[in-house]
């Protein structure tokens, strides 16, 4: 689903930026971060094939980032499009994936290369490992943008 | 698990997943390596796997790092080099730390942060840069609007602080993809003069 400029900024609609304020005109000053921003969203959670990785575990695996995170704002937007697609059943592919969205979000730099053979060895081809790791960077990149934006919006109300 | 080896000189990395190569790519992919920084890279190979994030990845990116105006280009590397050991990203930090040299030519701030944290003495405009740089990274969520009362009392706008949480966030991006698909390889110690 290609990002259309008429559509709504996802960042901005959670983060209660006013369309015209003085944040969405700094925002607008970095157009090419506004669109990409929105067009990495869309491409991950919402892609025309999604391959291995269906729409329900795109979705659930960004929930749990945001959760992990520590963003309610963007943990809710997740669980939203999760309640309108089909549930990921829980099995020991969604517990493996899972187990690793955690590690990856909270602790990096531990991963190892058998991680990624458990991957493997659930289903997972190298375009939906490829995939399930953009989601997770995605999300940490996209709450600290959020959070940051939101300090921004706080200073100005006091 | 052994110490990780912060470094200055220039790293390699290792792919834990078959990278595209260029008799397999197909022709979306050769589009997205070749508006990627470095299309011959294993790193840009492996992510061309995944095509799409791929070609809205690289434009973010860019922006984020390089667009003129707003944080010095200087602060934006100084910035994911904080990102980058805290996350423990040997890969990411020894790009970016060579990158702040070139700009600034004071390798001593990087040797500094290796050796002694990001908590090392610093002036107080680069004190407040890595003092947010390091919060927004390791806790998110604890963060408050008192944490921008530092960059302001250093002159820092608007624009500046939202160059630099971006920043922030492209390397809790950068480092999750390079420390998950693959492996620094780091140069052997250099051997004491004989």
């Amino acid at each position: 689903m290609p990002h259309s400029p008429d559509s709504p900024d996802l960042l901005e609609a959670i983060i209660g930026v006013a369309p015209g304020s003085s944040l969405s005109q700094l925002r607008a000053l970095r157009p090419e971060i506004v669109r990409h921003t929105q067009g990495s969203h869309d491409v991950l959670l919402s892609p025309a094939d999604p391959g291995g990785l269906p729409l329900g575990e795109r979705a659930l695996v960004a929930a749990r980032v945001a959760e992990l995170s520590g963003h309610p704002g963007l943990a809710a937007h997740y669980r939203s499009l999760l309640a309108g697609r089909d549930k990921p059943p829980q099995n020991q592919r969604l517990d493996t994936i899972l187990r690793h969205v955690e590690r990856v979000t909270v602790a990096p730099g531990t991963a190892l290369p058998e991680h990624i053979q458990a991957l493997r060895d659930a289903g997972l081809e190298p375009q939906d490992i490829v995939a399930l790791t953009q989601i997770v960077a995605f999300v940490s990149y996209q709450v600290r943008a959020a959070v940051g934006l939101s300090l921004l919006v706080q200073e100005k109300a006091v | 698990m052994t110490t990780k080896r912060f470094t200055l000189e220039a790293v390699e990395w290792a792919p834990w997943l078959p990278p595209v190569t260029p008799e397999t790519a197909t022709p979306a992919q050769r589009t997205a390596l070749e508006a990627s920084p470095q299309a011959n890279s294993a790193y840009f190979r492996t992510l061309a796997n995944d095509v799409d994030s791929l070609a809205e990845r690289s434009p973010l990116f860019h922006a984020v790092m390089y667009v003129p105006r707003g944080l010095k280009r200087a602060e934006r590397e100084l910035a994911t080099v904080i990102v980058s050991i805290i996350n423990g990203c040997v890969y990411c930090s020894s790009v970016h730390a060579r990158r702040f040299v070139e700009l600034t030519k004071q390798p001593e701030i990087i040797r500094a942060l290796y050796a002694q944290g990001v908590d090392t003495p610093l002036e107080p405009r680069l004190r407040a840069i890595v003092d947010y740089a390091a919060k927004l990274t390791r806790a998110p969520a604890a963060m408050t609007v008192a944490d921008l009362t530092p960059l302001r009392a250093v002159g820092m706008d608007d624009l500046e602080i939202h160059d630099l949480s971006n920043a922030v966030a492209m390397f809790a991006n950068a480092n999750r993809l390079m420390q998950t698909l693959g492996e620094p390889i780091v140069p052997e110690e250099p051997k004491p003069a004989a």
